[in-house]
């Protein structure tokens, strides 16, 4: 099926996204809420395209919506520039501790008004991380509280027993709105505390007993009895190799 | 796990393969810089794919580099599949657009030939210069080469493997 985006013609598969046809053709949506990972989830609302199907024009998140019939995607007229415009003004109020979102605030030349920021959040409440935990298979975290409220947290903000201390959740974060601190051996993410295992040839800390423990039960880490971290491992490896040439 | 190494090693892909022969290698380490130059833009051998060891005393240097696993670690650990087979190369390569970075692979791989680029952000590994390596061209001594797997081949990396295959052993 051919559809035309920004005057482009673009072969998409049925049921696939306007934002995935038209990445994969080089046009640019911006967007913040969408990782190639999981399916859009509409939230940011960044993505916004208007959508021309059989002479009905609608504005749609080109993240969430599937292709199923020829339709006229623009997605840069001036009426979506002025819908991102705003709706970049809005999610800067909401995480005004945010770089990305600054920087998109000073670039989209976002206007002064009465609302009011938000200086110390960073969040703004994406949901990525929340399902980058539960990809992990953990689902420590979720979106809790609802309306100005609503923020992603471990249940009662107490440390979770499931949390695995890999860092997912911060690494995917837009706004680098999670906290991990790592420092004499220790790892503090979602305030749990993680003792962090030591490699026994350099004495560096490398990983958490849930993260080994993650790996095994998926079957493959290579030496349970040992812990080596992967410097120390590629030059075992190495060392073991001139042994036997 | 005895099974799982087998497997690895008595892979016969239908790729061409980066064959590493420790014997010839020089520990010159142009293969780490040339690695980082083409994926990094930087000479830094930190965040090359390839690392060079060398042992001055008993006189030997050794290549290590992602052995493209036929059942790899790396690949069965990741929750999202962003790590896959390339069908033109044999290559594991990883999708850095659906990774999450959770590093899970770099403390997976038994060689240690999964990294993570703190700068740019992405898991590193070997992914046979997609087609055409580098650091097969610039390596002045022969120890590496990326060939088609002909039968002297496969008993080459064979041999390779043999060595690999004793480390584990011994660990294990």
């Amino acid at each position: 099926m051919k559809i035309l985006i920004d005057d482009l013609e673009v072969e998409v598969t049925h049921g696939e996204t306007i934002l995935t046809s038209a990445r994969k053709a080089g046009i640019h949506i911006p967007t913040l809420c969408y990782h190639e990972a999981f399916e859009g989830q509409g939230r940011c609302r960044l993505c916004l395209v208007e959508v021309d199907c059989r002479g009905v024009k609608q504005v749609v998140t080109s993240c969430t919506y599937p292709v199923t019939e020829e339709i006229t995607v623009r997605t840069s007229t001036p009426g979506i520039e002025k819908m991102r415009k705003n709706i970049v003004m809005l999610l800067y109020k909401q995480a005004s501790a945010s770089t990305i979102l600054h920087d998109m605030y000073l670039e989209y030349g976002c206007s002064e008004n009465s609302l009011s920021d938000n200086p110390e959040e960073k969040c703004m409440v994406c949901n990525l991380c929340v399902l980058a935990c539960e990809e992990m298979g953990s689902s420590a975290i979720s979106l809790i509280m609802r309306g100005t409220e609503k923020r992603a947290a471990t249940p009662y903000d107490e440390a979770s027993e499931v949390c695995l201390g890999c860092g997912a959740c911060a690494a995917i974060c837009p706004t680098q709105a999670i906290e991990v601190i790592e420092r004499d051996g220790y790892r503090i993410i979602w305030n749990k505390k993680f003792t962090l295992l030591k490699c026994q040839h350099c004495g560096r800390s490398f990983a958490t007993e849930e993260q080994l423990a993650y790996i095994d039960s998926k079957g493959k880490y290579a030496d349970p009895d040992s812990l080596i971290c992967l410097n120390c491992r590629r030059k075992m490896t190495a060392e073991k190799i001139g042994i036997f040439t | 796990m005895n099974n799982w190494f087998q497997e690895v090693w008595d892979q016969e892909s239908m790729h061409k393969e980066l064959i590493v022969q420790p014997e010839r290698c020089t520990g010159c380490r142009t293969c780490e810089l040339i690695c980082s130059f083409v994926h990094v833009q930087e000479f830094d051998t930190t965040r090359s794919r390839i690392s060079v060891f060398n042992f001055e005393k008993a006189g030997f240097s050794v290549p290590v580099v992602c052995q493209q696993c036929s059942v790899a670690a790396c690949m069965e650990v990741c929750p999202v599949e962003a790590i896959t087979r390339s069908d033109r190369t044999g290559a594991m390569v990883v999708n850095h657009d659906k990774c999450l970075r959770c590093k899970m692979c770099t403390i997976a791989c038994p060689f240690g030939a999964t990294i993570y680029d703190p700068i740019k952000d992405i898991i590193a590994k070997c992914d046979l210069g997609n087609g055409d390596p580098m650091c097969v061209k610039v390596c002045p001594s022969g120890a590496l080469t990326y060939q088609e797997p002909t039968q002297a081949n496969i008993s080459k990396r064979k041999a390779y493997a043999a060595r690999f295959k004793a480390v584990y052993e011994e660990v294990g």
